[in-house]
């Protein structure tokens, strides 16, 4: 069962923000998701990340696998493996 | 240019690398472009591709995990995907309705910080300065 950490978009029309969260990979549709470990607010200039470094190092570690957008997020925050 | 990261450290932080890092930075804000094209012209659309693309921009879903949900193949999600992103910037071409957006909502932010700053004495200057910028915002519209 893969476990992913994405974004999910969150916000009014035309003002998005996103949250950071990890959930099961089978069930994206129906909202549900184990943790939220984080935001990503693009409104604010320069964009704001803010990221729960544990939560985040803990998940990765336990093999939670981030999409494409959260690694570069990750990337900007310091976040590694 | 992740592998460029590596191993840097700050004194080496000389311009390159933070060009790098911006760039990486603006990587990122391309989902914001994206889901403003979505939310501003979605509804221009077909059903069909504003399910698809939908859920691409608003769960960060890979093509994969769209394909396998939607029962087409990735190349299919794929394609749709990219053809997407092209109608959606050939209507911003067009119509550059973002782009005011964006402008008229930098200036109506700046009129919110003037307020922020708003003291008796400055008064008259303030009330000159969020005149100015109402005009620039009519003339944007």
């Amino acid at each position: 069962m893969a476990v992913k950490i994405r974004l999910r978009r969150m916000g009014q029309k035309k003002a998005p923000f996103y949250r950071i969260i990890v959930a099961d990979s089978r069930s994206p549709r129906d909202g549900k998701f184990i943790d939220e470990i984080g935001t990503y607010d693009p409104n604010c200039d320069p964009s704001a990340i803010k990221v729960d470094e544990e939560a985040a190092k803990k998940w990765l570690k336990n093999g939670a696998q981030p999409t494409e957008v959260v690694s570069k997020i990750f990337k900007i925050a310091g976040i590694e493996k | 240019m992740r592998e460029n990261m590596k191993g840097v450290k700050k004194k080496d932080l000389t311009p390159p690398f933070v060009w790098c890092m911006i760039a990486q930075v603006m990587e990122v804000d391309e989902i914001l472009e994206q889901t403003l094209l979505f939310d501003f012209y979605g509804e221009l659309l077909t059903e069909h591709q504003k399910e698809i693309y939908g859920r691409f921009i608003t769960e960060d879903l890979s093509l994969g995990e769209i394909a396998e949900e939607a029962g087409i193949s990735r190349q299919g999600v794929h394609d749709l995907v990219r053809r997407c992103s092209q109608t959606l910037k050939g209507y911003e071409e067009k119509l550059h309705l973002i782009e005011r957006f964006l402008a008229v909502k930098e200036k109506v932010e700046s009129i919110d910080r003037l307020l922020d700053d708003y003291n008796e004495e400055n008064a008259g200057e303030l009330l000159r300065s969020i005149r100015r910028i109402s005009g620039e915002i009519i003339e944007e519209l």
